[in-house]
């Protein structure tokens, strides 16, 4: 080869026949990342039971996909090395056939374009923490009081009944309100199957809310590390219609003095 | 270069007259380390007045356990010799030139590898055995943590003991990977490649080293008195009610950030004033922006780790209320400190074994490196913004969630310098030659695991989807992905390409690409499980999980066993080949830059003449006209 190039986008470069064959690679594994990373992990993830854990189903598709072309391309760049010469042995092999240092035309897309996903994931993952934040202005969620401690949770239910309970139970379509606290170290109340958490501080309290929709037993695990018995840190979550879930509320014990309030409770 | 100059002034012919540096090394180390704290535990214990009456639990034990780690450290750095010169100067006096040979390690065979030898290559040596032996204690750690993810009922160990293991595990091997490119590589090979005689100060490179060893005992002795059982991260206020083993993580941190400070700033004063004549900023081998950068990020991390850490232990001993919200302290300050130093951290690990792999990229394809200007570029912005970034951690914390969306924005910018660097690496391998070797192959190794790594880091960056993912498995793997199957393959293809110039043979070629199978293999399943289990809703830290995720920690489990079985394979390569490999040659890569125009072994002051750059070591390939 007489002609030796200076950048990569020199002459008729689309033409090039090493281009297109990486071009179809590129196509093809972007589509096969972008297909597998996304089933693979919603399949994992389970059926959602809340709209807050159907957004991070579609948060995590949206973003594979944004990414897909990005893993795509490298990918392809890295089985096209792969797959082109090879030199085995003790000796390196002849120098290539060309010194390129540089490319401002590569530089700049590839920047541009980092920085397109970049803005583009920022902007869908404002939109989605806006639409969990409504949950919790709702006026008409019905506000539980979460205690964790080494190693149970405790939930107090609004009303003069004084209702306190290890297994949270909830009525189905209705916002909720959790006010949680913590009674010796840090705890993370996790509704693992609805897509909602936050960390259970002593002396402080934090806010999340979310809107089951869908009957059933979930699962409420401590998403931080609380000591001895973390592990079994676990409860369940029952959602039923809003007609079990009074009948429940009616037939708690009445403990005779409320430890509710509406901004949360003390532990 | 006034650092040398004691270096290179005629030897005299008389018989060497050095003092008490001669009788100092490891064993007197240990010795008077030992000897101090059993006297000062003593005295302490009859000393220190009884608690008063509702004082915190362990208090006064706080205190003896912490003063005789105190006396430990303050006995074993007297004994390795670290405070002689310092005292001389106190004296008005300085070392004299016999002694400073004697403590560079001239003509002292093995031995100076058990003093406090300022030889840059006798501390990168040193550094090498020891990050060796933290990665091999902490996958012990691994393993057994995996051995007891066995069942999912946990299983044969205590909670207790099973909450320290994972903490112990998690610690070291951040202290290992942190140490593991710039200790070995950036000590030994970092001083030759700018053309440097030593580093700029080079019994503050001794001290970086013997502080790690004195590090290393508090840790190991705070498993024989309730272990650390908060995880790494030694949240408060769990922290404050752990056993009396947290003293010793307390101690570790604070000797370890020590270390990390001296280190950096030599580093950096050593790149900054000692490259050769004519290696300008442009000429500056990439490895060594990726060296500078790691330290400099840690010197402003470290400070802030080590005074958590000594805010941590005043809670525990003198009865203050740092992080105590009940008595007008804060446990978000803890998590906001541990996170200032936790973020920067985790780019200390990665930027120098990515920036080795970029420097190996040009030897293994044949070709420059693709656009230096914009790795330094994706370096500098990865520095810059890694520092604004650490309440990605706190999201969930409820500490402020009005700067939930701020942060997201800074860690989500930190992708566009991080692309910066795959398309470095991604361009240098387009029409190269390509020279199947494990470094070359540690490169595509390298893409592979860090777009995993980075893709499942978009989502954790986002605040919806964090609210799921946030403390379960899949942070776990991800940052597993990012920390060991970017960072650790870089570190191993680092050892690989070096090796020769550090031990003058050449590591088993056969050996070594089984090993980089096994676990690069091992790795991806090992971790890819540990993803699932999390999406399926596995917390972290737990020594017992519900029956569905039963499936995943198997394939975690097996993936474990691969890697464990890669590992040794490797170390028997390391231990094989630098007893009898291969006698290397001076340049076994063909590479251009400046450690390959030294013999082995590399003379006590590298250069005989120091060597004038005129061009950077990029130069391969066919010139266009």
């Amino acid at each position: 080869m007489s002609h030796v190039d200076s950048d990569y986008f020199t002459g008729q470069w689309w033409k090039r026949t090493d281009v297109k064959r990486h071009a179809v690679l590129w196509v093809l594994l972007t589509a096969f990342i972008g297909y597998v990373g996304t089933e693979v992990q919603v399949r994992a993830i389970g059926a959602p039971a809340s709209e807050a854990m159907e957004n991070v189903i579609h948060l995590m598709r949206v973003f594979t996909w944004a990414a897909a072309p990005v893993a795509g391309f490298a990918a392809a760049i890295s089985i096209g090395a792969l797959m082109g010469e090879r030199h085995h042995g003790d000796f390196p092999p002849p120098e290539s056939e060309h010194a390129i240092r540089n490319s401002p035309r590569a530089i700049a897309l590839w920047i541009v374009a980092s920085a397109l996903m970049c803005l583009f994931a920022l902007v869908v993952g404002l939109i989605a923490l806006q639409k969990d934040d409504a949950t919790l202005l709702d006026a008409k969620a019905t506000h539980v009081n979460v205690i964790g401690q080494q190693w149970v949770w405790n939930f107090n239910y609004p009303g003069d009944g004084g209702v306190r309970s290890q297994v949270l139970h909830l009525p189905v379509n209705q916002p909720v309100v959790f006010h949680v606290t913590s009674k010796d170290v840090k705890h993370s109340f996790w509704l693992v199957q609805m897509g909602v958490k936050i960390d259970a501080n002593p002396g402080v309290i934090t806010e999340t809310a979310v809107t089951p929709n869908k009957i059933g037993i979930f699962d409420i695990r401590c998403a931080e590390l609380c000591g001895l018995l973390h592990a079994y840190m676990q409860n369940k979550v029952i959602v039923e219609s809003q007609a079990d879930y009074d009948k429940w509320l009616a037939s708690q014990p009445d403990t005779g003095k409320t430890t509710w309030t509406e901004a949360g409770g003390t532990a | 270069m006034t650092t040398t100059m004691a270096h290179t002034a005629p030897t005299s012919g008389s018989t060497p007259k050095v003092g008490i540096i001669r009788h100092l090394n490891v064993f007197t180390a240990f010795a008077l380390g030992a000897i101090f704290a059993i006297v000062i535990w003593r005295l302490s214990l009859a000393l220190l007045p009884a608690d008063a009456d509702g004082a915190p639990l362990f208090t006064r034990e706080d205190k003896i356990t912490l003063l005789s780690m105190i006396g430990w450290f303050v006995g074993f750095m007297t004994g390795i010799g670290a405070l002689v010169a310092p005292f001389r100067w106190v004296m008005g006096k300085d070392l004299s030139h016999d002694e400073n040979m004697f403590l560079a390690g001239k003509d002292m065979g093995v031995k100076r590898y058990f003093r406090y030898t300022t030889d840059h290559k006798v501390v990168g040596i040193q550094y090498l055995v020891i990050t060796m032996v933290i990665f091999g204690m902490g996958g012990i750690l691994a393993m057994l943590i995996r051995a007891n993810l066995g069942t999912p009922e946990g299983g044969w160990i205590h909670p207790q003991a099973y909450n320290s293991i994972v903490g112990t595990h998690g610690i070291i091997m951040i202290v290992g990977t942190i140490i593991m490119v710039t200790g070995p590589f950036g000590n030994y090979i970092m001083p030759i490649m700018i053309g440097a005689r030593d580093m700029a100060f080079p019994r503050l490179n001794a001290l970086s080293f013997w502080l790690i060893v004195a590090a290393a005992i508090p840790l190991v002795w705070g498993q024989f008195i309730g272990g650390i059982s908060t995880g790494w991260s030694a949240y408060n206020p769990l922290a404050g009610q752990a056993p009396l083993g947290m003293n010793g993580y307390i101690m570790f941190i604070c000797i370890f950030a020590l270390s990390t400070m001296v280190a950096g700033a030599n580093i950096t004063t050593t790149v900054v004033r000692m490259r050769a004549r004519g290696m300008t900023w442009n000429r500056t081998p990439i490895f060594i922006y990726g060296v500078v950068a790691s330290v400099a990020l840690a010197l402003p991390a470290f400070p802030v780790f080590f005074l958590s850490q000594v805010m941590s232990g005043m809670d525990r001993a003198l009865g203050t209320s740092f992080y105590d919200t009940a008595r007008g302290g804060s446990g978000w300050l803890y998590e906001n400190l541990f996170w200032i130093m936790g973020h920067p951290e985790v780019y200390v690990i990665l930027i120098p074994a990515v920036a080795a792999l970029m420097e190996m990229a040009p030897v293994f394809t044949r070709r420059p490196l693709f656009s230096f200007n914009v790795a330094v570029m994706g370096i500098a912005g990865i520095c810059g913004l890694s520092v604004l970034v650490w309440a990605h951690h706190m999201y969930m914390s409820g500490w402020a969630p009005l700067l939930n969306a701020p942060f997201m924005l800074t860690t989500e910018l930190i992708s566009i310098p991080t692309g910066m660097l795959f398309l470095v690496l991604i361009g240098t391998l387009w029409r190269g030659r390509l020279w199947v070797t494990v470094p070359a192959l540690s490169i595509f190794a390298l893409l592979w695991n860090f777009m995993i790594g980075g893709v499942t880091g978009i989502y954790l960056s986002d605040v919806p989807a964090d609210a799921f993912l946030h403390g379960s498995m899949y942070v776990t793997a991800h940052f597993h992905y990012t920390l060991m199957g970017a960072g650790l393959t870089g570190a191993i293809a680092s050892l690989v390409y070096w090796f020769p110039k550090m031990t003058g043979r050449m590591l088993d070629k056969k050996l070594s690409w089984i090993s980089f199978w096994l676990v690069q293999v091992g790795f991806n399943v090992a971790f890819i499980g540990m993803f699932f289990v999390g999406l399926q809703g596995q917390p972290r830290r737990v020594e017992a999980y519900a029956a569905i995720f039963n499936k995943g920690n198997l394939v975690t489990s097996i993936g474990a066993a691969t890697i464990m079985t890669g590992m040794l394979i490797l170390l028997a390569a390391v231990i094989g080949s630098w007893r009898s490999g291969v006698k290397a040659p001076m340049n076994p890569w063909q590479a251009k830059s400046l450690e390959w125009t030294v013999p082995y072994p590399v003379p006590l002051e590298n250069f005989a003449t120091l060597p004038v750059v005129t061009e950077d070591v990029y130069g391969y390939g066919r010139k266009s006209s």
